[in-house]
């Protein structure tokens, strides 16, 4: 690319526009990127969206959508989605208090992948945890999910293997509750273990 | 290709810009009435290129996977227009089951382990489609309508909208005129070109060869006369 704009000359009229077309083309690429990633929610390093695939919700946000998501994107009140990339090397913990498991009236999923988005191979064929993995309950009512690379014993039964290095969640909850909907509901943090 | 440029991101933004902030270098350097040319054209295409990215965004993704449907397919090729094609039942047991190589990445992106997916994309030009959807009997399961012009979600068939009992909706075009068949719930979309997106819970591994003959139910059909 360098080569083909030093061909160019600096001082015709034709290059002055060629050129400017390019440089302001890239711009309004990075900037139409940059205004995008403002309706990405955040909370407790964890990113959402609210309003996807809603009829009328918005030239700018039917562009932030789709530049997080590859394809057909479901309309919040049937589908949510978060994601969150951790740093791997350690163990984590996601701990839901008693009665927070995400609210719904379909199903939630947990899904753990690696660097690239790929499934993590791992001894007991495990990729996913869901309200249909039989999950244990604390004493209290509370939930751990352990999110590591080796079993934690005496929990296997909460345990979504992790790889060694850096990974990616993905939290689906589909047809959400209200306190989703609402914005209430937060999912919790992904914290290290000491 | 796709992949390349998501690996390399950002120093391949980097290296763009360093290009780009050579030439605003050389251009000022250089001075003179072309200067003022550059920068007002420069300004004219950041601003209106801002516009037409942001409106175009949800439709050139969309466009790249109505291609991937229409063109590559997930397993077995090329699935035609009008024609509903569900996830094979080896793909979803096997998380690492390797594609066929002309077969889409696009369609099995993104890691999922609850649904199995069925796709298609629709032309209502030359009349109607017919959705049949079979008795789900409680199960979870959704068939998303989306508007390939703006990424949105006009319509749904599933247990949230429409409940699971057996059915069969009338997808009509923009400007049709006819009579809804008896028996028949009626969605009209705004556009004749339509993306469809069936999704079924797979309740555990025993659950997959019924959830599969649920969502293989799941189809299309002309509307006779």
């Amino acid at each position: 690319m360098a080569n083909i704009l030093a061909t160019l000359s600096f001082s015709s009229v034709f290059s002055g526009v060629v050129q400017g077309i390019i440089v302001g083309g890239v711009l309004a690429f990075i900037t139409a990127q940059i205004l995008g990633r403002t309706k990405v929610k955040k909370i407790n390093g964890w990113f959402t969206m609210y309003g996807c695939g809603v009829p009328g919700n918005g030239m700018l946000l039917r562009a932030a959508c789709y530049q997080i998501f590859p394809g057909p994107v479901n309309v919040p009140q049937e589908a949510m989605y978060w994601t969150t990339s951790v740093d791997g090397a350690g163990n984590y913990i996601m701990h839901f208090p008693p009665g927070g498991l995400p609210p719904n009236d379909a199903f939630w999923s947990l899904t753990m992948s690696d660097a690239k988005n790929d499934f993590v191979a791992n001894p007991i064929n495990r990729y996913i945890v869901s309200d249909r993995s039989g999950l244990a309950q604390n004493s209290d009512g509370s939930t751990d999910i352990y999110l590591q690379n080796t079993a934690p014993s005496g929990h296997e039964s909460n345990w979504l293997p992790a790889p060694t290095g850096k990974f990616i969640l993905w939290l689906r909850v589909y047809v959400p509750g209200a306190a989703i909907l609402d914005g209430s509901y937060h999912v919790p943090p992904v914290t290290k273990v000491q | 290709m796709n992949r390349l440029i998501l690996k390399y991101a950002y120093p391949l933004t980097f290296a763009i810009l360093a290009v780009l902030a050579w030439v605003v270098y050389r251009r000022f350097s250089a001075g003179g009435s072309v200067l003022i040319t550059f920068a007002v054209v420069a300004a004219i295409a950041w601003g209106l290129g801002t516009f037409l990215f942001i409106y175009f965004w949800p439709r050139i993704v969309l466009r790249a996977y109505m291609r991937a449907i229409l063109v590559q397919g997930l397993d077995e090729g090329p699935i035609p227009v009008n024609t509903l094609y569900t996830q094979p039942q080896a793909l979803f047991a096997d998380p690492f089951a390797s594609l066929p190589p002309r077969s889409s990445k696009l369609l099995s992106y993104g890691t999922n382990r609850d649904t199995l997916y069925t796709f298609g994309v629709l032309d209502l030009s030359k009349g109607p489609q017919v959705l049949h959807v079979p008795d789900m009997a409680g199960r979870y399961y959704s068939v998303q309508f989306t508007d390939p012009s703006d990424g949105t979600d006009f319509a749904y068939v599933g247990k949230r909208t429409t409940g699971t009992q057996a059915g069969n909706h009338l997808i009509i075009g923009p400007g049709w005129q006819g009579a809804v068949p008896q028996g028949m719930k009626q969605i009209s979309s705004p556009n004749n070109s339509v993306l469809v997106i069936g999704r079924v819970l797979v309740e555990s591994d025993s659950d997959l060869p019924t959830a599969y003959g649920l969502a293989k139910q799941i189809q299309l059909t002309p509307l006779s006369h």
